[in-house]
């Protein structure tokens, strides 16, 4: 057969696949509903960012072509070959590798259709912007997409099965989602998950796919992460296509092992590299400076919902009226303006570590609670400017999760050691009061 | 086979293990043009073994192997192009519908039949928008047949096309497979249904445990067999055992029903007794049948085993 004769027919096969997946509800449900899903899920756990699923959009497309690739390719594929389908094709006189690439295309095509909704989804429903870099982020899109399909073709050659195909592929899934970088944030990972991350390849697409978004620079310095994928998927590929098998009765044997060995040396490799070559740093979360804040973040803030200033929680005085203050509120003042804290030299950082203190007072049930949340709110306005403080405070409300904070205060007579999650909460609901009163929208 | 015929497909001591089972051992056959050739066996005999090798499709351990003149070994795409074939639990996408299918199959072939034409041929004209799942058993049969035709084959190889069919669809395939014999086809079958064999192939190849224990025309096959014609009879007054074992060259009897079965070695001698005793004693025919040997006693005669009318799959 000629080399053009067999183009047709492979063609013909890619879209005939492509036209049987729209055939079949559930490929539907997981090749487009379950990204869907994914998207909702991130725009509701990611709420607080500004532009919305922006700094995500990395992993959420990571996600879908993983599910994808590990999913969808091998239970499409290992049913065909159960089936008996694959048995059919082996009478063509066609290469079995042929077919097979041409159905590694017509996949690549239903998770690039998937990955093109989820960012017209994302732009429609949350305004996340669209790439900054189009062009190369079908670059990216398609190492990606060679180095999961490679890993799918793998799991489609192990699997005796459609129910192997799913313990298989969450063997894979699981821990590229939970400390590989991939559904949990790098930054938000401890440094250990951070270094087990390194020998993954959903770090390196999550990091290709993310930089086509955000980063000014796109692709130019992420060739790390190309030869990453480009390694993981040839082996992987290799492997997958090695131990093909068109009949179902055809079981895998110790040999296999060998070549799962080898794609996995792929991802020890990279990993080592990685080591090698100090990128194993931990990364931090990526802190949005005061200064971003604009002027209509501010005034989109709400403060419905809050509890009142005598209620149990985030407790406030009211203002302290001339020569009225009470010893040991104006004791605590003092001791506030030397606290050394409290003189951090960013000034974001500042503030968090003030709101500490009233956030700490209040969830330990301080006697003074009230009188120290009216303090802090006080030192606050003593110290910056009302435009800077209402930047600061919107910062605190917007990126609670940002800086740090602190749960113990000793010399203050704070002596309730609080988790952070706890005082970060408390800390962005003062701020919310503050500067509710600072624009006039709560009564003080 | 005639001895000038060209040969279209050649088997030359094929062997194939699978760990320590041997499934086929030193198997040899030739087909030549508009020839059907039966490849008979129990489930396990090598059938399917002999056919995936003969395809390309599993490598053997020793042997050689040509379609129509191309070493399938050195060579398994392009002997593909010159074979049809129709396979044991083969399968289509649930989805996908006849027309698709045969339009997907024509494209890689480089002078495929018209796929209208071939759906026209095998009844399925009105099935060619309906998805796979929704066929019958016999359309997918035919469907089948229809892709292995695609190529305009010179050779056929069908894996028990019958399997699993009703006798309506299964006599309906019969006709399809004659009529490529008509058109000059060479058509290998493997079954393992004696009557469907006897009544299609122009000649058989016997499989037993991997070997290929015979391999003739069914009248030879049948003529070699050492099994006696059977004559059952049954009459108005019951005959006695020492009557019926006087009749001429009786070689066995035994009673049968309310009559008796007996062996003999001349049909004519023995029938025209038995004619003459009802006449000498009065007494009347009511039901008289000849029963020639059959492949299964060939079969019987040269394995030493039973053959058991199972339908289920060959693997090995």
């Amino acid at each position: 057969m000629s080399t053009g004769k067999l183009l047709i027919g492979l063609t013909h096969h890619f879209l005939l696949s492509l036209k049987l997946n729209f055939r079949s509800m559930q490929a539907i449900v997981y090749g487009y509903l379950v990204p869907v899903f994914f998207l909702l899920a991130f725009g509701s756990v990611f709420r607080g960012e500004i532009p919305l699923l922006y700094h995500q959009m990395g992993q959420l497309l990571t996600i879908s072509i993983l599910g994808g690739a590990c999913f969808g390719l091998p239970t499409a594929l290992v049913a065909e070959r159960e089936r008996g389908v694959w048995r059919r094709y082996r009478l063509l006189p066609a290469p079995t590798g042929g077919l097979v690439a041409s159905t590694l295309l017509s996949r690549l095509v239903i998770v690039g259709s998937a990955a093109v909704l989820q960012i017209l989804l994302a732009r429609l429903v949350y305004h996340t912007p669209l790439p900054q870099h189009l062009g190369q982020i079908f670059v990216a899109f398609l190492f990606v997409g060679f180095a999961f399909l490679g890993l799918g073709l793998l799991v489609a050659a192990l699997a005796n099965d459609v129910p192997a195909v799913q313990a298989l592929g969450q063997c894979l899934f699981l821990p590229m989602i939970m400390i590989g970088g991939v559904g949990v944030p790098l930054a938000v990972l401890p440094v250990w998950a951070q270094h087990i991350a390194a020998f993954m390849p959903g770090r390196y697409a999550v990091d290709l796919l993310q930089r086509c978004f955000t980063d000014p620079h796109g692709l130019r310095g992420a060739g790390f992460s190309l030869l990453a994928l480009i390694v993981i998927g040839a082996a992987a590929g290799c492997a997958g296509l090695k131990l093909f098998r068109w009949d179902s009765s055809r079981r895998v044997n110790r040999s296999t092992m060998i070549w799962v060995g080898f794609a996995l040396l792929a991802w020890v490799a990279i990993g080592l590299a990685a080591t090698a070559t100090g990128r194993l740093d931990p990364v931090l979360p990526d802190a949005i400076a005061y200064e971003t804040i604009t002027d209509e973040q501010i005034n989109r803030i709400t403060y419905e919902g809050l509890p009142g200033d005598d209620e149990l929680a985030t407790r406030l005085s009211p203002p302290f009226k001339n020569n009225e203050v009470p010893e040991r509120a104006r004791e605590f003042a003092l001791k506030l303006k030397t606290w050394p804290q409290g003189r951090v030299e960013d000034p974001g950082q500042a503030v968090r570590n003030l709101l500490s203190i009233a956030a700490i007072a209040d969830v330990g049930a301080d006697l003074r609670e009230a009188e120290i949340g009216r303090v802090v709110f006080d030192e606050l306005q003593d110290r910056y400017g009302r435009d800077q403080l209402c930047q600061l405070l919107a910062w605190v409300i917007l990126r609670p999760d940002d800086g740090s904070v602190i749960t113990f205060i000793p010399d203050l007579r704070l002596r309730r050691n609080l988790s952070e999650t706890v005082v970060r909460q408390r800390c962005a609901l003062y701020a919310k009061k503050y500067l509710g009163r600072l624009l006039h929208k709560l009564p003080d | 086979m005639s001895p000038t015929a060209p040969t279209r497909v050649s088997v030359c001591n094929l062997a194939k293990r699978y760990g320590p089972i041997e499934a086929v051992r030193d198997v040899s056959f030739e087909l030549v043009p508009g020839e059907i050739f039966g490849l008979l066996g129990q489930n396990g005999a090598g059938k399917t073994t002999t056919i995936e090798c003969l395809l390309g499709l599993r490598r053997p351990d020793s042997g050689s192997l040509s379609i129509g003149g191309i070493d399938v070994l050195a060579d398994p795409v392009r002997a593909r192009q010159c074979v049809g074939a129709q396979l044991q639990s083969a399968a289509l996408q649930d989805k996908i519908t006849p027309q698709e299918a045969l339009r997907l199959y024509a494209s890689f072939y480089n002078k495929p039949a018209d796929t209208n034409n071939l759906l026209a041929q095998f009844g399925l004209t009105g099935k060619a928008h309906d998805p796979f799942d929704s066929l019958s058993g016999g359309q997918k049969q035919r469907l089948f047949l229809a892709l292995a035709l695609l190529n305009n084959p010179e050779v056929l190889i069908l894996d028990e096309p019958t399997a699993g069919l009703d006798p309506q669809s299964r006599r309906g395939l019969h006709q399809i497979i004659t009529s490529l014999r008509t058109a000059g086809r060479t058509v290998l079958l493997s079954t393992h249904n004696l009557e469907e064999a006897s009544m299609l192939c122009d000649r058989i190849g016997i499989l037993h445990e991997g070997r290929l224990i015979a391999n003739a025309t069914p009248a030879e096959l049948i003529a070699q067999a050492r099994a006696h014609p059977r004559v059952s009879f049954r009459t108005t007054q019951p005959l006695g055992a020492t009557q019926v074992a006087a009749l001429p060259v009786v070689t066995n009897h035994a009673p049968q029903g309310s009559g008796w079965q007996i062996a003999t070695t001349d049909v004519n001698r023995t029938v025209s007794g038995l004619v003459r005793l009802m006449e000498a004693t009065g007494n009347e025919m009511l039901d008289l049948q000849i029963q020639r040997p059959t492949l299964e006693d060939v079969f019987i005669e040269l394995t030493g085993q039973a053959w058991a009318q199972t339908s289920t799959e060959e693997t090995a």
